[in-house]
């Protein structure tokens, strides 16, 4: 499921005083998604720290920051990498606020939720803390579920910058730069259009019915709903594969692949990468010099 | 079943990671084959649809609702390996746009859902389907080849989980990435899994094949098979092998406690367990076939055994389907394509 999703809840939810049909919530759900696309789209064109970056360099350092990120294991230091992601969403123009929410709502739950039993003494056994009978907390269940909760909110946070700071088109310039193939990057391109204009399609489809119907419908009749439009999405999607193909070929395309590579990396990207990585052997030998294990 | 990133180690993910980049080359080799310059907008648009068929929330019991992955339905419609790209493009759309999924993690959730998923699914049909099935038959075999994919990946994402306790932990044996062992991380997987996510994921496969069976046909012609099954059951060969693997982890999995753990453990045997524990017995208890002393071999004989006598019923299965199904004789014959 889709983190923005999740707050959706998969109960039966109810807003403004009255319970919404799966019809309506399914459509809000995907209106979601489709506000945060273009919401990302918004942000990746503000004139921030990440913004103005090379895609190439910032996808490189991003990736090397998350695997450094798995390597350390103090609570200190997994606790500034944390407080690192916050920095740059602020240095990016990106509200602080929403940055936390969207990591702590998302990652941050499902990491608490998932976290909690290695609290108690049936994981992880050592000094009791809070008794609890037989899940009681201990000292080392403590340390284990905060790091790994840790770990999983700052690896959600460097994710959430490079899709919040930057555009697809320049994600796919970078991949293509750094030696994927056009062939790939052509599909992953196609791919986001055709997931926005099926996403569409699908709201329309819940938002029709939602209209049409007085009552929620049972379960039964949902369920038999869901399935026959889901059927009519996978003919729809192989016959818009076979139209999109025909007009690739009606202007000229004979498989080979324009590349999309025009991206010029200046001295502040080398400047930012050198920055990282001295960030990150840093962050390593504290980890392991100052917060041995 | 998506993992993000925190959960696996770097001895994991480094592997899984590289796994998946030959994957993916073999993968993009054989479309390319069969597809030609038609792959682009063909996985693209099959792509989507693995990623908005997610987004479908299926009403389950008691006003909860589920969401089904596709990758087996994808299979089925284009080939497993047409679906290997389709899924795990989809999944890098997901972890790079909607930060739903690790960064690190991208190769061990394409691993279990874009690998395991399609071709333990599309086997599996082609296996219960045959060659000219009929529809009932057919939708048999999308519904069981669902469940059991969606189950497998669930089991191969809890091993992923299971075994960093054993190979990232401190000196004092604390865990340094999810930490749950193998006995409690792959029943936790399998069983939500087995009650749940599987039944969905049948039920929708099953739905949307009777669906496009009576409404276009065509989409659902079989699909070659990489020289009939060969793929199949060189894996299966190579699992069976690999199963005394599982004699070195200690304990028993977590659930599966026998009476006279459970006395060890709580100081009594509940009364209705002991009264019932012994009720049946099997032929080969504790996987440890009583002609053989050395206990990794007993456990190598055990999965021969197993998996022949799931082969057998599955086979069977297939048989008698295709005896109820009067349309499977006169079904058209398997389309070259893929």
């Amino acid at each position: 499921m889709i983190p923005a999703l999740a707050h959706i809840g998969d109960s039966t939810a109810v807003r403004r005083g009255r319970t919404r049909s799966l019809a309506r919530r399914t459509a809000d759900a995907i209106g979601s998604a489709i506000s945060e696309v273009l919401e990302n789209d918004r942000v990746a064109s503000l004139p921030g720290l990440m913004q103005g970056l090379d895609p190439r360099m910032k996808l490189v350092s991003i990736v090397l920051l998350a695997v450094v990120a798995s390597f350390v294991h103090s609570i200190p230091m997994l606790l500034a990498l944390v407080a690192a992601t916050m920095l740059l969403a602020a240095a990016s123009h990106v509200s602080v606020g929403s940055f936390s929410r969207k990591v702590w709502a998302s990652a941050g739950f499902f990491g608490l939720l998932l976290s909690a039993p290695a609290l108690t003494a049936w994981i992880t056994p050592g000094p009791v803390v809070v008794t609890l009978g037989p899940l009681s907390i201990t000292g080392p269940g403590l340390v284990v579920a905060t790091r790994l909760l840790l770990r999983v909110a700052t690896g959600a946070g460097f994710g959430l910058l490079v899709v919040w700071t930057t555009r697809w088109t320049d994600l796919l310039r970078a991949l293509s730069a750094m030696g994927l193939p056009d062939l790939v990057v052509a599909t992953l391109a196609m791919t986001q259009k055709q997931i926005v204009s099926l996403l569409r399609t699908v709201q329309n489809m819940h938002l029709a019915r939602e209209s049409r119907m007085l009552s929620s419908g049972s379960a039964r009749q949902n369920r038999g709903w869901v399935v026959e439009r889901m059927a009519f999405v996978a003919r729809r999607s192989m016959k818009t594969a076979d139209d999109v193909y025909d007009a690739m070929l009606a202007r000229g395309f004979s498989g080979a692949m324009p590349s999309l590579i025009d991206l010029k990396a200046t001295g502040r990207d080398g400047v930012w990468l050198l920055a990282t990585v001295a960030a990150c052997t840093l962050v390593l030998l504290l980890d392991r010099m100052v917060f041995p294990l | 079943m998506h993992i993000p990133d925190g959960y696996l180690g770097p001895q994991t993910y480094v592997v899984l990671d590289a796994a998946i980049i030959p994957l993916w080359a073999i993968a993009g080799s054989r479309v390319k084959k069969a597809l030609r310059t038609k792959q682009v907008p063909l996985l693209a648009l099959a792509a989507a649809f693995s990623f908005v068929i997610m987004m479908f929330n299926v009403p389950v019991v008691g006003g909860s609702t589920g969401h089904a992955v596709g990758a087996v339905l994808i299979a089925i419609l284009l080939g497993p390996w047409a679906a290997a790209i389709a899924v795990s493009i989809a999944l890098v759309i997901q972890a790079l746009v909607f930060g739903d999924g690790g960064i690190t993690a991208i190769g061990a959730n394409c691993i279990n859902m874009a690998i395991i998923m399609p071709f333990v699914g599309f086997y599996l049909y082609r296996l219960v389907a045959g060659d000219r099935p009929g529809s009932g038959r057919r939708i048999a075999a999308a519904g069981i080849a669902a469940y059991v994919a969606m189950v497998v990946a669930s089991i191969a994402a809890g091993v992923e989980f299971g075994i960093q306790p054993l190979i990232a932990h401190t000196a004092a044996g604390q865990a340094l990435y999810a930490p749950y062992p193998l006995s409690v991380a792959v029943p936790t997987m399998a069983i939500e899994h087995l009650l749940f996510f599987g039944w969905v994921e049948a039920f929708v496969t099953m739905g949307i094949v009777a669906v496009l069976a009576r409404q276009d046909s065509a989409l659902l012609d079989m699909k070659p098979a990489a020289k009939p099954l060969r793929w199949l059951w060189a894996g299966l060969g190579l699992l069976v092998m690999l199963t005394p693997i599982g004699v070195l982890a200690p304990g028993t999995a977590w659930g599966e406690w026998g009476a006279g753990e459970l006395k060890s453990m709580l100081g009594y045997v509940p009364e209705g367990l002991g009264r019932l524990g012994g009720a049946w017995t099997s032929a080969i208890p504790d996987y440890a076939p009583g002609f053989v002393r050395d206990p990794l071999v007993g456990y190598l004989v055990a999965a021969i055994v197993g998996a022949a006598l799931v082969i057998a019923i599955t086979w069977l299965l297939g048989r008698v389907l295709a005896r109820k199904d009067p349309e499977s004789s006169s079904a058209a014959p398997p389309a070259d394509t893929p």
